[in-house]
């Protein structure tokens, strides 16, 4: 039988709960010997509503936008560094556009086994259900999907990898 | 982080009881410094009223979503504010401003910042959303509505 998981990947946004995802994408690519991707979609479909509503100025908008590819490397760097302490290879992949769809076409794209999504706010409006990028990926992704929760637990286990 | 994770009592001022549109963006900042959430009132009012300056984030049926990047802001936060009797705003359609929504994030949270307002902007196109808001009378009226939204 051929290995169910070989390719994981994680989505990071920054939050705590993404970073909690991707220790335990780590973990859990050391455990079953997969190849590990970290994904971070800079939101350029928020930044256009922005525009459109009026909220942001068109200079707004690309200060924000950098502001975001600064975001992406930096949580990269930071799911890079985790991994390499833990002695897992990982490939870092940047896109744009609309989260949930970038996701989805990088899953595709890659052909991932398991995609890695942190914890879902837990105090929550009926609006978010439609609007929440985490739980749209975890809706529209066309691979088994894991929902990384317990962070003092992942942190033991991320901690405890030898 | 969802919008309503960063939305309780403290942070909701019913009823504003500024008439002037510099004068609201210092009401929404102190509420926040009474709320614990940031430090330095000046530093945050400033940069707010350099973004404002550039354009002003009135929007169209009395909505306002004044913004900026602050080292005053440890994370990012938010303040909403209700006008009964309206602001002058300078907003796009000439009319009064009610609802206010006060956003201050530091620098390195574009991400969090950018989703939140982006949430701001979706509900202001709810025309059921923020008449219900506008006829809110305490904060805690405010934080059910959302919750319940």
């Amino acid at each position: 039988m051929t290995r169910p998981i070989r390719k994981i990947m994680v989505y990071v946004d920054g939050s705590e709960q993404s970073i909690t995802a991707a220790q335990y994408a780590i973990v859990l690519a050391k455990s079953l010997g997969a190849d590990l991707y970290a994904l971070y979609v800079v939101d350029t479909r928020a930044l256009a509503e922005l525009v459109k509503s009026r909220i942001f100025l068109e200079s707004e908008q690309e200060e924000y936008r950098r502001d975001l590819d600064g975001d992406a490397s930096r949580y990269l760097n930071h799911v890079r560094e985790l991994a390499r302490r833990k002695g897992v290879p990982v490939a870092a992949e940047k896109a744009s556009g609309a989260v949930h769809v970038e996701i989805k076409a990088k899953v595709a794209a890659l052909g991932i086994d398991l995609l890695v999504l942190g914890e879902i706010s837990q105090i929550r409006s009926r609006r978010d259900e439609l609007y929440n990028e985490t739980e749209r990926a975890m809706r529209t992704a066309q691979c088994p999907v894991l929902v990384a929760k317990g962070e003092d637990k992942i942190w033991d286990l991320y901690e405890s990898l030898e | 982080m969802a919008l309503i994770d960063l939305i309780e009592e403290s942070v909701v001022k019913v009823p504003l009881a500024a008439s002037g549109k510099d004068a609201a963006i210092r009401e929404l900042v102190d509420t926040l410094v009474s709320a614990g959430k940031i430090l330095d009132a000046e530093t945050a009012y400033r940069a707010v009223l350099d973004r404002e300056a550039k354009g002003s984030t009135g929007l169209e049926e009395g909505i306002a979503v004044p913004h900026g990047k602050t080292l005053a802001a440890r994370e990012l936060t938010i303040a909403i504010g209700v006008s009964p009797a309206g602001v002058e705003f300078g907003s796009m359609d000439g009319k009064p401003t009610r609802l206010f929504f006060l956003l201050l994030a530091p620098p390195d949270q574009a991400g969090p910042h950018i989703e939140a307002l982006a949430e701001i902007a979706r509900m202001s196109r709810s025309k059921a959303f923020c008449s219900s808001l506008a006829a809110c009378r305490t904060p805690a009226e405010v934080v059910r509505l959302f919750k319940d939204e």
